[in-house]
């Protein structure tokens, strides 16, 4: 059962980090399905996917330069694997999917931030993108955050609809 | 929608078919004339568009020349291979989100399932 202030987040492996993305922004995980490379595109866009007759462009963090700190990515990771999992998320009006592997649920228990890791340089994940580190047992897990996360990957911010409120809080710290 | 269907080496796209105005092979046409980066048909200097390395694919050894016209100017395209003209519904055609291209001017405009894969819709009116 759920505690008071427990949040539900989407774990997901990329590049050897583990990642994690609030439930919130995460309409549907889906097996890859075809995706066909685009021409022109960032380097970062794998291509599109037809889901449900959108377009929907594939996402591959593993090619995002700035997404990474000095020691990822592929830090214990499988180099080189393509995502096995498509996961799609609704940003404003933008639809997007990020390729992932080993996709499960997570449950953070309260807000403690712990953003520490990211900040002495011990996380994979360029610190920008970290709202916060969930342990669990001995492992760590990079909480993204989707507001800086989607603005740096060029999908247009939108007024957040009720699915997303609070994603984007940041530490007020400034850190 | 009528489409002609090409190939650029492994990827395979669409071109609307009231845009190409001539499929050219140039082992049976006298008046296209490669110069430089661009060609020259019938005396009309054309910009030369090569999508195989947007693509990031090698240039086959026989290409087809498409004349394309854009709603502002005419250029003319290589490809690989034309496959066939087909009927495309309009609502097949899912649009492209325009903020995965890396500068203005793209080159592709939508996505239509095709079998095992989606293909692109080229975009002759961003790109002319």
């Amino acid at each position: 059962m759920s505690g008071p202030g427990a949040h539900w987040l989407i774990r997901f492996n990329v590049g050897g980090a583990e990642a994690a993305l609030p439930l919130g922004v995460v309409r549907e995980v889906v097996a890859r399905p075809p995706v066909v490379p685009v021409p022109g595109s960032h380097s970062f866009v794998s291509g599109v996917a037809l889901l449900g007759g959108v377009a929907l462009p594939v996402y591959d963090l593993r090619r995002f330069g700035a997404f990474w700190s000095a020691t990822g990515p592929d830090r214990g990771g499988p180099a080189g694997a393509p995502g096995e999992h498509l996961i799609v998320c609704d940003w404003g009006e933008a639809r997007l999917g990020l390729l992932g592997d080993r996709v499960d649920l997570l449950e953070q228990e309260g807000r403690g931030d712990d953003r520490g890791e990211a900040r002495e340089g011990g996380c994979a994940v360029s610190r920008k993108f970290v709202r916060d580190v969930v342990r669990r047992d001995e492992e760590s897990v990079i909480l993204l955050n989707p507001v800086t996360l989607f603005a740096s990957l060029g999908v247009p911010a939108a007024g957040p609809p009720r699915a997303m409120e609070g994603v984007g809080e940041d530490d007020p710290a400034g850190g | 929608m009528k489409f002609l269907m090409v190939s650029v080496g492994q990827a395979r796209y669409a071109v609307q078919a009231d845009a190409v105005r001539r499929i050219l092979d140039p082992a049976q046409e006298a008046d296209l004339h490669l110069e430089g980066a661009g060609a020259v048909f019938r005396g009309e200097h054309l910009q030369l568009i090569d999508l195989h390395a947007a693509a990031g694919e090698s240039p086959g050894r026989a290409p087809v020349y498409l004349l394309l016209e854009g709603s502002h100017r005419r250029a003319i395209v290589r490809v690989d291979g034309t496959e066939a003209i087909r009927d495309v519904p309009a609502t097949d055609i899912a649009p492209l989100p325009p903020f995965i291209f890396a500068r203005p001017g793209r080159v592709f405009r939508g996505v239509f399932p095709d079998g095992p894969s989606p293909r692109l819709v080229l975009d002759q009116d961003g790109m002319l």
